[in-house]
């Protein structure tokens, strides 16, 4: 009887009210969620900056979304911002290695040669915005235009460094994480690119 | 106070620059937003599917274990003489086994028959005798 006693007391405990594993499980996915959701627009802004095609530069935030979740989600949120933007940073260092490859492999073949520079006009840049028609937002518009070539001017660490450092905010050391290298290379970096920014726009600004 | 000096311009600088990228971060299309949303969905369920416990995901290999297992079953079956004979029954045509007891039944007739062709005079003469014999005690 004891035993009957203690088995049934046993599977009152099985039979109690369980914890949801359902929510345990969705506990992290929400929480990146939300990690993404505040970082996307702003992700894809910058890969655009720096591929200037806007496909390309949705391809690689999807991709470094995809790495983050399947790779990093299990880490503590307070890393996934470092290593989210070093992601983003490697997909684009490698779309911006594949196309100087077919660069090249394109000057080999007949046709209309490419610019050499690779600095050429986007002609979309030339059309007119058809959304604000306000003088100032208009200005905000081109200043933001020269903003961006000067941004893709820049050596390619100098920009990351200004884009993680301004346009994203991280402080030095994530912004070293992100970088994958030092503090102090950071802070090279980012003032040479203030200064080089600064000689460009400063007329302009 | 040269420093001081040096750094204001860089941290308006920096303020205006800040201040425009969000404005153009803002000003993103409905269809660009649309396009991250569906990117951020498919990273959330690719880690909600890794993260799903592993009896969940049996759902959705149990039809496939179950086909296979048919499939493995009904091969089995009609490669086992069981199978073979249920279904040469099932399809009403005559069995292997049967052919072979009719065809040694035919061979079986066909040695009575030639049998008979051989010793067709030894026959006839046990006839006669039988008949003669039969003639004399008559």
């Amino acid at each position: 009887m004891p035993r009957f006693g203690t088995l049934n007391s046993a599977w009152m405990v099985w039979d109690g009210p369980a914890p949801a594993p359902e929510e345990a499980v969705l506990e992290y996915p929400r929480e990146l969620e939300k990690f993404l959701a505040e970082i996307e627009r702003r992700a894809f802004r910058m890969a655009q900056v720096a591929l200037r095609d806007p496909d390309d530069a949705l391809d690689v935030v999807q991709d470094a979304m995809l790495k983050l979740a399947r790779s990093y989600s299990a880490r503590p949120s307070s890393e996934w911002r470092p290593l989210f933007y070093r992601i983003l940073e490697n997909g684009i260092r490698d779309l911006q290695r594949r196309r100087s490859v077919r660069k090249r492999f394109m000057t080999w073949l007949p046709g209309p040669k490419e610019d050499p520079e690779g600095e050429a006009q986007d002609p979309l840049d030339n059309v007119a915005d058809s959304g604000p028609t306000i003088p100032e937002a208009l200005m905000q518009g081109q200043a933001m235009q020269q903003l961006e070539q000067s941004l893709r001017a820049l050596p390619a660490r100098q920009r990351e460094a200004f884009m993680l450092r301004n346009f994203e905010g991280l402080n030095v050391a994530d912004t070293a994480s992100a970088m994958g290298c030092s503090e102090g290379s950071v802070k090279t970096h980012y003032s040479r690119a203030v200064h080089t920014l600064r000689e460009q726009l400063g007329e302009v600004w | 106070m040269s420093e001081q000096r040096i750094g204001e311009p860089n941290a308006s600088f920096e303020e205006r620059s800040r201040a425009l990228f969000q404005d153009s971060v803002e000003g993103l299309d409905y269809a660009l937003r649309s396009r991250l949303t569906q990117a951020r969905n498919a990273a959330i369920e690719a880690v909600a599917a890794k993260r799903r416990p592993w009896f969940t995901r049996l759902g959705v290999l149990a039809p496939a274990g179950v086909t296979a297992a048919a499939v493995l079953g009904t091969v089995l079956w009609l490669g086992s003489p069981l199978g073979q004979h249920a279904a040469t029954v099932s399809d009403g045509q005559p069995n292997l086994e049967d052919l072979e007891l009719v065809a040694s039944s035919d061979e079986g007739a066909g040695d009575a028959l030639d049998m008979l062709q051989d010793d067709i005079e030894f026959y006839d003469w046990a006839d006669k005798a039988a008949n003669s014999g039969s003639a004399a005690s008559g």
